[in-house]
């Protein structure tokens, strides 16, 4: 077999897999979403009988998915921006200088991420509330947000400043540049790539995380997930719930492509040696 | 006035000494290499002048001002790194101004400068790429025009060559000393490479252990060695151990060696009664002589294209031959003689 045809082969593999993981599901809630309540989507059609965009304008203009968007597309761009700020220092240390018990540390700021997001909720919202942060419901989630995902912007800065190249930090220098000089053209641009995949993975994972929106939010604070939640519960209605699960999900996958772009056009020369 | 003076310097970095007492000047449009093997030290005599280190103690002058205590951003060096360092986001014009654009130069000097430079190193076509556009010796040339633009007291060369192919390095080195010269530039140039800073320099500071171990011109150093390690780190050299037998009339020494008595003349006397002595392979002469007849079994022959090759054994010490005339030595034997002025005394053997 030539290479060519392995390569057609793999590539057909990869693109099936593609339609299986992602089209199949997209498809599906697409349809739900469309169900027309006048007559149910019952197992025996392969489409809905009846489409229309009647549940997208019920949800609309009868339940609280105006707040709940403005609520999350608030508070995630926050998190995002608090969590690259706080990560910063500790990744900078991590990243460009030694000290002895290095490895140990960069472990110990992985650790948070093994323990089940539930149970850390559970027992953040009790601190939270000894701080007396509930008050503040939009605050304290982005505190507590910011808190949980900092793990994951402390690895990807810690590698992004690993990256900067000494030799341009010096030559900077060495032409009189002031240390401001310096971090625009030796340190920003090998750190763009790295704040931006930072900025966006806090900004999806607060986005769709549930449990701490949930423990703190309730019963006033929506979110999008504390909002598809309540339609899974006891009046679970699917089509319902399939609008709301896209609108969760659509932003991200746009953020995700855009990301993609953003990366392959960051400057090659910037990671290879010469340049 | 000198454009750099470097007064006692020393660097210690906890118990290890990276340098050593080390003391020199550097005179307006003078070339002086820094030359060693890795270790040596040479890089770290760099650092400190460009001041990115501070001297554990001892004193730097940049144009005769005390400068030891100021950050390399303000001080009036600027360095040719190894690796170019570039700024891979910047236009090749855009790396060319830099250093001006931080002086915050007036615009039209600042214009005037950069045409100066990129016509100087032949870059006026390649100003609005980037770095990675261009070739290495392209982004060799832009290195050094960035810290030209900068008009500095003294250029810093951190091994700006090695990472050019051989042909290109010596067209480079060329080109990096002619303008050096239009400029009329003091450079310091570090280099391992023995070759480079015989074909560049005015002045070879030769370090060792971190310090220097000899400072002259690429003549002297090559001609008249002190040391055994500059002996051996500059061309090639067979060192013998020799003991001072007498005095042969004026500047003239009779020594006994491994491979025999030899007559040695000096302008200066052997520095003890015991020391080391060499002599060039290529000092060999072919055939009997008045003094110093040697005869040698070849053990090894290499052709080198211009000359060859012998490694031979004289009274079972190895010794090193270089003929220009291939045809000599096919025999397994040859005869030769050392001139007296060729045998070059060394250090005392302690």
């Amino acid at each position: 077999m030539t290479r060519l045809n392995l390569n057609k082969i793999l590539l057909w593999a990869l693109f099936g897999l593609c339609v299986i993981w992602l089209v199949i599901p997209f498809t599906i809630a697409i349809l739900w979403s469309l169900v027309d309540p006048s007559q149910p989507w019952t197992p025996d059609h392969l489409l809905p009988p009846s489409m229309s965009f009647y549940r997208w304008g019920y949800l609309w203009a009868h339940s609280s998915l105006k707040i709940a968007m403005f609520n999350s597309y608030m508070l995630a761009p926050s998190v995002a921006i608090v969590t690259l700020t706080l990560a910063m220092p500790t990744a900078y240390a991590l990243g460009r200088i030694n000290f002895p018990g290095k490895e140990v540390v960069k472990l110990l700021v992985l650790l948070p991420l093994v323990v089940p997001g539930f149970v850390t909720a559970i027992f953040f919202t009790a601190i939270l509330f000894q701080l007396g942060l509930n008050a503040w419901r939009f605050g304290a989630i982005l505190f507590a947000h910011s808190i949980l995902f900092l793990p994951y912007a402390i690895r990807i800065m810690s590698v992004s400043f690993e990256t900067v190249r000494q030799d341009h930090i010096d030559a900077a220098r060495d032409l009189g540049a002031s240390t401001f000089e310096r971090w625009k053209v030796a340190y920003i641009p090998a750190l763009k790539p790295g704040i931006m995949a930072t900025l966006l993975i806090v900004f999806i994972y607060s986005i769709e995380e549930f449990a701490i929106a949930f423990i703190v939010g309730s019963p006033n604070f929506t979110t999008i997930p504390t909002l598809l939640f309540t339609n899974l519960g006891a009046n679970f209605i699917r089509p319902n719930a399939a609008v709301i699960s896209l609108i969760l999900v659509v932003p991200n996958v746009i953020l995700m492509l855009f990301l993609e772009r953003l990366l392959r056009s960051a400057n090659p020369a910037l990671s290879s040696g010469k340049g | 006035m000198k454009a750099v003076s470097v007064k006692n310097a020393s660097m210690h970095f906890g118990d290890f000494t990276a340098v050593q007492d080390v003391s020199f000047d550097v005179g307006e449009g003078e070339f002086i290499t820094l030359l060693g093997p890795s270790g040596c030290g040479k890089t770290t005599l760099l650092k400190m002048i460009s001041g990115f280190l501070q001297p554990s103690s001892g004193i730097i002058e940049i144009g005769g001002k005390d400068v030891t205590h100021v950050p390399p951003e303000r001080r009036d060096t600027a360095m040719c790194f190894q690796s170019y360092a570039l700024f891979p986001h910047l236009s090749v014009a855009d790396n060319l101004q830099f250093g001006l654009k931080q002086k915050r130069l007036l615009t039209a000097e600042r214009k005037q400068r950069l045409q100066d430079v990129a016509t100087k190193l032949d870059l006026t076509a390649q100003l609005d790429k980037l770095p990675n556009q261009l070739s290495g010796g392209q982004q060799q040339r832009v290195a050094l025009g960035r810290a030209l633009t900068m008009r500095p007291s003294v250029v810093l060369f951190d091994e700006p060559l090695s990472n050019l192919d051989a042909k290109l390095r010596d067209s480079v080195r060329m080109e990096i000393r002619k303008i050096q010269r239009d400029y009329n530039l003091a450079a310091i140039y570090v280099t391992h490479d023995q070759g480079e800073a015989l074909a560049m320099s005015d002045r070879i500071l030769i370090m060792n252990n971190g310090r220097i171990e000899q400072a002259g011109t690429p003549h002297e150093i090559y001609g008249t060695p002190n040391t055994s390690f500059v002996a051996d780190f500059i061309g090639d050299a067979n060192i013998l151990d020799a003991e001072v037998i007498g005095e042969e009339g004026a500047g003239r020494w009779r020594l006994g060696t491994q491979i025999g008595e030899l007559i040695a003349a000096s302008a200066a006397p052997p520095v003890a009664k015991t020391l080391k002595v060499c002599w060039r392979p290529e000092k060999a002469q072919f055939g009997p002589g008045t003094e110093n007849t040697i005869t040698a079994d070849i053990t090894h022959r290499a052709f080198q294209g211009n000359y060859t090759d012998l490694f031979v054994m004289i009274a079972s010490a190895p010794q090193r031959v270089q003929w220009r005339d291939n045809a000599v030595g096919l025999a397994d034997s040859l005869t030769m003689h050392i001139r007296p002025e060729d045998i070059i005394f060394l250090e005392a053997i302690a």
